[in-house]
């Protein structure tokens, strides 16, 4: 009966996919105007990539990207759920704060983030100028550019992680902390051996979740620093767009967004590797 | 261009809407096979023929065009055509246009043919206009082709020989400089310089470096003597190219011509020659002593950072001058073309001109015609000037002739735009107007520029290097191959 279904849904998602496959191994191109031209190329879409330094660069920001943002949001989260989850009173509430930048389309907080550490007129970087802090243009330089994009991504993610990992904790069982607690466990006892082991698999969930759209974040690095000063902000995702819609080189992105999509299903598999360990221990 | 005004536009919006009743009588005579304006029935006829028609005009979000898009019934009232106006950012302008004539879509039918990253890119899909300027039974261009400033005609409108846009909008790039400031300070200044500080273009570019040191320890005005657009952008890549054809450079052998008429393969860059290096290793010393914001900016961030006076001058786009002068520099800004390097002035061009989708049916192509026949008329550019906070300057030379408009060159103006007019003029002579190469590959080649260009700036990289690695990156992407940048 859900037959005909399926066979829909697997049409239109897996009629792009093999079409995808189909141009990483064409020249296609928009360029002309003339409609798109296409011809076949074999394997060198595949070739130039892998010897591509703007891609292996595109990667490696990526890479240290994709750590300081889920490594942050999952330290803060955390920390964030744990504080909520003491309040006796008002958690609701604190919650409704804590939780309003992640309700914010990544397209402001990039308009947001350029405007308020714009160096003549914006906020944040008059506060660090004037608390010493920080006297510089901040998206002039490499190192202050990148870690301003990455703490916009901390600051409007680390809510949901904190949101999740609030989930987990409000389903331990009070007796477990209880008993804990008449045994005589501190708080950073309970901590480590009580809490933060029954919130792993909900921890890995949302890793799982934020890793997934970390890999494709592009809207608020784009509108702030273009993937500049220098392509010191130039991410994986940055760079794909480029290639398919300034430079109007389809095949050549097609083999790009085919390799984003493998190390996608990597990570997704490593962390589910990791949520089913614990059951195969059991 | 990506010059979208940060101002408001109420009031420019209101005197467009108010005055375009005006464009409609003077254009329903301009049917006529001399372009004169008049009253004729047969002309008024030809601007009805289309009644009930319906295009779409898709463009950047920039000044003119939301000026139009406020109210389009004059051009109704005209034509009894239906448009439908989408505003974007030039680069997803560009995106959807190339799509739609990669796909033969055919949904937009006028185009915002920014010449360098649209036109031609994708010139395959324009009409050659002479298919409606040669057809009797289309009005005829007011004033006749020629009345455009031949080389923004040229620059914004061919792509090899082939006419496939009409100029729209002309922003150029000129020195812009705090006129109290260098009256407040020109004695001071000429005795330590040696020299009359004011600038012209007689003035060179280290002159223009020691003027903007001045500045920097000498007064307590302005924290900076400049600023510069030089954001990882398109931006960079402006303010770079009038040094590099300052210096005697260019991206291509017989670049300005390319630029004026392009070309689908433009031959080897030239970027790693002396001349190229020279320049870029000027432009490196030049903002590294900026104001430091300059490597964030681009030309919408300078405008706003000079008129917040964070600097006493920069180089930047003409158009801005309407900006100012409704802010607290209001009567204080000068204008000046560019100073020269060792070889000449060079002011960028960076207008557009609108074109008409070849995959648009031959009803709507008509149509798109009349619609830029109107929107690039005399009467439309004076009514785009007579605003408060224009943002746009005319690109017909008889516009500039009106005594109306000759008055208002000169403060106080009813049309700050044209207080730049005198330093645009000078700008726009081929010796001084400087044009990147209109190629296919543009965007890839500007990517390649920029990024470089921005690599020698914040990152050490040495101009040398900048040049060579962009010269060799460009030429892989003049071959149609992804360039690795």
């Amino acid at each position: 009966m859900m037959l005909p279904s399926l066979l829909i849904l697997a049409a239109i998602s897996l009629a792009p996919f093999f079409y995808m496959i189909w141009m990483s191994f064409h020249n296609m191109s928009l360029l002309g105007g003339a409609g798109i031209t296409s011809s076949w190329n074999g394997g060198a879409n595949w070739s130039r990539m892998f010897t591509d330094p703007a891609v292996g660069q595109g990667w490696l920001a990526m890479l240290i990207y994709f750590v300081a943002t889920v490594g942050l949001e999952l330290v803060l989260g955390v920390g964030v759920a744990l504080l909520v989850f003491e309040l006796v009173w008002g958690r609701n509430l604190a919650l409704s704060f804590i939780l309003m930048p992640m309700f914010i389309a990544p397209v402001i907080v990039g308009l947001l983030g350029r405007y308020l550490v714009n160096s003549s007129y914006g906020l944040y970087a008059w506060a660090l100028r004037q608390t010493g802090v920080y006297g510089g243009a901040i998206f002039s330089h490499p190192v202050p550019a990148f870690v301003s994009v990455v703490l916009m991504d901390v600051w409007e993610w680390t809510p949901l992680i904190a949101l999740i990992t609030l989930a987990g904790l409000v389903s331990i069982s009070p007796q477990l902390l209880e008993a804990a607690t008449v045994d005589g466990a501190r708080y950073r006892q309970r901590l480590r051996h009580v809490i933060l082991p029954s919130l792993t698999g909900v921890l890995v969930i949302a890793l799982l979740v934020r890793s997934m759209d970390a890999l494709r974040y592009f809207s608020t690095i784009w509108l702030s620093t273009d993937g500049g000063p220098g392509n010191a902000t130039k991410i994986i995702p940055l760079r794909l767009y480029e290639v398919a819609f300034r430079f109007f080189h389809l095949g050549y992105a097609a083999t790009i967004g085919l390799v984003m999509l493998a190390v996608s299903i990597l990570l997704a598999n490593a962390f589910l590797r990791v949520l089913r360990a614990p059951k195969a221990q059991s | 261009m990506e010059k979208s005004s940060a101002l408001s536009r109420r009031g420019f919006l209101g005197l467009a809407a108010g005055g375009m009743a005006g464009a409609v009588a003077g254009l329903g005579g301009c049917g006529s096979s001399t372009g004169t304006s008049g009253r004729s029935t047969a002309g008024r006829n030809k601007w009805r023929q289309l009644a009930g028609a319906k295009i779409t005009f898709i463009s950047e979000n920039t000044s003119p065009t939301s000026a139009i898009a406020v109210n389009l019934s004059p051009f109704q009232d005209l034509t009894g055509i239906d448009v439908s106006i989408e505003q974007l950012e030039l680069s997803s302008m560009a995106q959807r246009v190339a799509l739609d004539f990669g796909s033969h879509g055919g949904e937009y039918h006028v185009i915002y043919a920014d010449p360098n990253q649209v036109l031609a890119p994708l010139n395959h899909g324009f009409v050659e206009l002479h298919k409606f300027i040669d057809d009797p039974s289309l009005p005829s261009v007011p004033r006749g082709i020629g009345d455009f400033v031949p080389v923004q005609l040229h620059a914004a409108g061919y792509f090899q020989k082939r006419l496939l846009a009409l100029p729209y909008d002309c922003p150029t790039i000129i020195w812009c400089y705090r006129k109290d400031l260098f009256d407040k300070y020109r004695t001071r200044m000429r005795r330590d310089l040696g020299y009359d500080p004011t600038p012209s273009v007689t003035k060179t570019w280290e002159q223009y470096f020691q003027i903007a040191r001045w500045f920097d320890d000498h007064q307590n005005d302005v924290p900076y003597g400049d600023g510069h657009m030089a954001k990882q952008y398109d931006s960079l890549m402006c303010d770079f190219s009038t040094v590099l054809w300052a210096y005697g450079g260019d991206y291509f052998h017989h670049g300005q011509h390319i630029g004026a008429w392009g070309a689908v393969d433009p031959g080897p860059c030239t970027l790693g020659r002396p001349e190229a290096i020279r320049a870029a290793a000027f432009y490196q010393r030049l903002v590294a002593k900026a104001n430091p914001g300059s490597t964030s900016w681009d030309w919408n961030d300078l405008a706003e950072a000079f008129g917040n006076g964070q600097c006493a001058m920069c180089p930047e786009f003409h158009e801005d001058a309407a900006g100012w002068e409704t802010g607290p520099l209001k009567g204080k800004v000068g204008f000046s073309p560019l100073p020269r390097g060792p070889v000449r002035s060079a002011n960028i061009y960076g207008g557009t001109g609108l074109g008409v989708s070849r995959y648009a049916s031959e009803e709507q192509q008509r149509a798109a015609w009349l619609f830029i026949l109107w929107a690039t008329s005399p009467q439309a550019q004076v009514l785009d000037l007579e605003s408060s906070v224009g943002g746009g300057t005319p690109t017909r030379t008889s516009v500039y002739r009106q005594p109306n408009v000759v008055r208002n060159m000169h403060p106080p103006s009813k049309m700050p735009n044209l207080l730049a007019y005198h330093a645009v003029s000078e700008a726009w002579k081929p010796q001084n107007v400087g044009l990147r190469p209109k190629i296919p590959s543009w965007n890839q080649v500007d990517t390649v520029i920029y990024t470089e260009l921005s690599q020698m700036l914040t990152s050490g990289k040495s101009p040398e290097a900048a040049m060579t690695d962009a010269a060799r990156e460009i030429d892989q992407a003049t071959k149609g191959q992804a360039s690795a940048i």
